[in-house]
């Protein structure tokens, strides 16, 4: 994984809401690598910075009062947060593109589908009218939509939750992207459409040799498309490797409380072990390890000194003492 | 169908109750033609014979049934001041009405909106506030208030435009404006505030993250979608004007419906008075009916 590969490689970012009165970081000194084919998701629980790292790769998070305080974001060699605010918006559909939680109102309720699609391709490419609704037909083609004709005059309101969240992959795909990055991609969705929508990802990944950065708290996801995976808490990355690595042998507190706290078939309730205590506000976290407080780990540095993401093993790992 | 039935049945219904109404409110508020017809010297007997002339010592419902019956046949009645055909009469004060009415609706939403668009995209900035807060006096000022000062402003001091009666365009201006004041005040706030909520929606992000430019989204997404509060609402704006041409036509001397309404009112000059409102309630009902056809037409939802 050395970073030459890397598609996108963000480095000890950090991005903080900044008001007259107030100003804390709510994402701390992140860094991630999304390797080219692959699928690197990033999980955490409400709150804990994943969805705003994401939108910040993009510069997509409310601003202000949100910045980029610091770090780099690079993309195929290029700094995306140096980019000028029309160098971004190329970047924006045929290099990166994006898929949201909710696709209920992810799509302007005013317009068709096919319009939706085609002033996405316009916005990109000099063709005519004619070509780009023949993309925009193949993109709701490849996003799994089984009457793409129809779908293409059929406004969102009028589309079921699995339907309109394929076509906004079908939006994400019709610039034909390197990277997506799907932030809760499947959270709105029944169990059954979920499946469909993550084996679409995962096809994508495949067929087209395509990135996918995955958002999500759902460790169930995680284990079923992901090849690598970041565990973040409190706006920091704690724990980041490979899935199977992550799963087999948790190192970070926080990770083992995570998959101790996931419900397994056959199991009794009483094997549930739930983490204590609640997440520090991004406004008062401790001094040193920001998980010092809900950790049977704890020991007396953990207090003083904020711990830095190392490898041990074969993976990273930000935490004084680890698991095994 | 059957709720274009339904709208028309009860539009008919709400002008045979008005109509009522105002037959009946403009015979109770005491005095009569007699006062303006005839001279200051008539006796009570000639004021008397007078009223027998024109039947109006008949009971009001007798006089109401009378009335109706004319003007199912067609016949509007003639002015009790000096005779003149209503029907004659109206075909010239209508079209001053419309002329002064459609340009004060299209300024309201001609200005209105662009402004409304111009406050929300430069939020918080000097040209936000100076809008925002000239929107406000413009809600405020009552007017006939705003009526003198653009007269005394415009006209008395400056010359630039005439301060009443009708001619070329010079002379719509002053009158347009003042009745288009307090409309164009609304809409540039319901664009604001409506242009504002549809920014910090989900769709927008999302046409962010295609690369759509700034002022696609604007002009395009934001703007559709923010048009809907307006439009619906448009029926109000109508009713506004319609009701504010009555002191606005009065002042400016512009020979409206409003006008002549206004001056009927005074002189107790009943088929007048029984004819002009009643118009004025199939424009407000109008107005509401292209309103609410107009959301439909405009909301995907409704239309599909």
């Amino acid at each position: 994984m050395s970073a030459s590969t890397a598609l996108l490689e963000i480095n000890d970012l950090s991005v903080g809401l900044h008001a007259r009165n107030i100003g804390y970081d709510i994402v701390r000194n992140v860094s991630l690598a999304v390797n080219r084919n692959e699928i690197l998701a990033v999980v955490g629980e409400s709150g804990c910075g994943k969805s705003l790292t994401a939108l910040s790769i993009l510069q997509l998070q409310a601003s202000p009062p949100l910045f980029i305080t610091g770090g780099s974001i690079l993309y195929d060699g290029r700094d995306l947060v140096k980019l000028s605010k029309s160098e971004m918006r190329k970047v924006r559909g045929p290099e990166i593109a994006m898929i949201f939680q909710d696709p209920m109102s992810a799509l302007d309720p005013m317009f068709t589908v096919g319009t939706l699609l085609t002033s996405a391709v316009l916005a990109h490419r000099s063709v005519g009218k004619d070509a780009a609704e023949k993309l925009a037909l193949e993109a709701l083609a490849d996003a799994g939509i089984e009457d793409p004709k129809r779908r293409f005059d059929e406004y969102p309101f009028q589309l079921s939750g699995g339907v309109s969240q394929r076509a906004m992959i079908a939006l994400a795909l019709v610039n034909d992207p390197k990277l997506i990055i799907a932030d809760e991609p499947t959270t709105a969705l029944d169990v059954t459409v979920q499946a469909q929508i993550l084996d679409r990802l995962k096809e994508l990944k495949k067929d087209r040799g395509m990135s996918i950065l995955l958002i999500t708290h759902n460790l169930g996801v995680v284990a079923s498309v992901a090849d690598r995976m970041a565990v973040m808490y409190t706006g920091e990355v704690v724990e980041t490797g490979a899935v199977t690595d992550v799963f087999e042998r948790p190192q970070h507190p926080y990770t083992n409380g995570l998959l101790g706290a996931v419900p397994r078939l056959g199991g009794q309730a009483s094997d549930l072990t739930p983490i204590v205590g609640r997440v520090p506000q991004p406004d008062e976290l401790p001094v040193g390890c920001t998980f010092v407080d809900r950790c049977s780990r704890a020991v007396a540095q953990c207090s003083t000194t904020r711990p830095i993401l190392h490898a041990r093993g074969r993976v990273e790992v930000r935490c004084h003492n680890p698991v095994g | 169908m059957s709720a274009i039935l339904r709208r028309v049945l009860l539009t008919i219904l709400l002008l045979l109750l008005s109509s009522l109404a105002v037959f009946a409110a403009i015979r109770l508020s005491g005095g009569d033609v007699t006062a303006a017809r005839l001279p200051a010297s008539a006796t009570a007997e000639d004021r008397e014979l007078f009223r027998e002339q024109i039947g109006l010592n008949k009971p009001i419902l007798t006089q109401y049934v009378d009335y109706l019956g004319k003007v199912t046949r067609g016949d509007l009645g003639n002015s009790l001041t000096n005779n003149a055909k209503i029907s004659t009469l109206a075909v010239e004060k209508i079209r001053n009405s419309l002329i002064l009415g459609g340009v004060a609706i299209v300024l309201v939403f001609g200005i209105g909106i662009p402004l409304g668009m111009m406050a929300a995209f430069r939020r918080n900035s000097w040209l936000d506030t100076s809008i925002s807060s000239a929107s406000v006096a413009g809600m405020a000022i009552p007017n006939f208030w705003l009526a003198l000062l653009v007269v005394w402003l415009f006209s008395s001091t400056l010359g630039w435009f005439p301060s009443a009666g009708q001619g070329g365009l010079r002379y719509l201006v002053l009158p347009s404006i003042v009745l288009a004041a307090e409309g164009i005040a609304l809409t540039v706030r319901m664009t604001r505030s409506a242009m504002l909520e549809n920014l910090g929606q989900d769709f927008v992000r999302t046409l962010r993250a295609s690369g759509l430019s700034e002022s696609r989204i604007y002009f395009k997404h934001v703007l559709r979608n923010s048009l809907l509060p307006i439009i619906s609402l448009a029926g109000l704006r109508v009713g506004q004007i319609v009701g504010y041409a009555l002191v606005v036509e009065t002042i400016f001397g512009w020979p409206g419906v409003g006008q002549i309404l206004v001056n009927g009112v005074l002189r107790r000059d009943y088929p007048i008075v029984q004819f002009f409102s009643l118009l004025l309630v199939v424009v407000v009902t109008l107005g509401n009916l292209a309103a609410s056809v107009g959301y439909t037409l405009a909301n995907p939802r409704l239309r599909k």
